[in-house]
């Protein structure tokens, strides 16, 4: 039982860690969220992208929000979900990044719109592709991006699927970027997961708290 | 009897009994950091039997403190409770009673009482 002050901060600090995992923490999934990111835009550099590689690389985004929402539920918060409680900061940043991604895609729809309207014919089956991922990204990162690793890796991920699916690639001068962005990724999620081990084995250590 | 222990005295009997207790200082401070908790973590951070768990989220169900939303996922019974701003408000008022009313034992004001 928490019968001290100090007990219950430590019983306090301890749930907002906990908790971050449901939000604002990535740990895994941000580790694994770097690699992809790298492994996509290498093979958009120099691999002959086929139709089949073409759909792999498109399906990333699903695939690490799939993993993302796994690890989440399946590892992170396997005792039991606890949802954070964003601080003010965490929710303006946030608030300002899906606002920066829904005015790009209504740029992007903007050009759309008006090439439609030139043009006087409907955009061939790439180009809706292309327009359908762009306007999914704002909506994934208001639900998933919470932090400014989950921010780099899914919106690269988002473009570079969007660019694969209209039929082309991004080039290789690209790569030193990205690279340093998966490296954000990999660092701070690994330091996350680390910090999630620890955390289980205060959380069940018997002496602490009780 | 002396100012100072009859204020004491009062500081006692005027904390909060359904936040007082330990068992509900736990959820409370638990669910005072979240959004809201499920049951088995709940269970798991406070070491609080089922029962015991069920019995003092009732108690604070009722005292307007929490509110409880069971639902399905699948075939799996989920129970979720999340503080109330009436439990956030009293967690508080509880914290700084219970400041205060350290501050006037002689001594103890020296340890740190966060």
């Amino acid at each position: 039982m928490h019968t001290t002050a100090v007990e219950l901060d430590q019983l306090a600090q301890r749930t907002a860690r906990y908790a971050r995992y449901s939000l604002s923490a990535g740990g895994l999934s941000s580790v694994l969220g770097g690699i992809l990111l790298f492994v996509a835009f290498t093979l958009n550099a120099f691999a002959d992208l086929g139709p089949p590689l073409r759909s792999v690389l498109a399906a990333t985004p699903a695939i690490w929000l799939i993993a993302k929402e796994v690890l989440r539920r399946r590892y992170y918060q396997r005792a039991g979900a606890v949802l954070q409680t964003p601080s003010t900061k965490e929710r303006r940043q946030h608030f300002w990044m899906v606002v920066y991604l829904a005015a790009v895609a209504l740029v992007v729809l903007g050009f759309m719109v008006a090439a439609i309207v030139r043009d006087q014919a409907l955009p061939d089956g790439p180009i809706i592709g292309y327009i359908l991922v762009v306007v999914a990204m704002p909506v994934a990162a208001w639900r998933w991006f919470w932090s400014v690793s989950d921010f780099l890796v899914g919106v690269l991920l988002f473009c570079q699927s969007a660019v694969v699916i209209a039929g082309s690639n991004y080039p290789a001068t690209w790569l030193w970027y990205i690279a340093a962005c998966a490296g954000v990724a990999v660092f701070y999620g690994w330091r996350e997961h680390r910090d999630y081990l620890a955390l289980r084995a205060e959380l069940a250590d018997g002496t602490v708290g009780r | 009897m002396k100012p100072r222990t009859q204020a004491a005295i009062d500081g006692v009997l005027g904390l909060d009994r359904l936040v007082h207790e330990p068992a509900r200082l736990a959820i409370l401070t638990v669910l005072n950091q979240a959004e809201f908790a499920e049951f088995g973590f709940l269970e798991m951070a406070c070491r609080l039997s089922k029962g015991n768990l069920s019995s003092h989220l009732s108690k604070l169900e009722a005292g307007g403190l929490i509110t409880i939303e069971k639902r399905f996922a699948g075939k799996r019974p989920q129970t979720r409770a999340a503080i109330t701003p009436a439990g956030r408000q009293a967690i508080a008022i509880y914290r700084e009673h219970l400041k205060a009313l350290i501050n006037e034992v002689p001594g103890a004001a020296k340890e740190e009482v966060k």
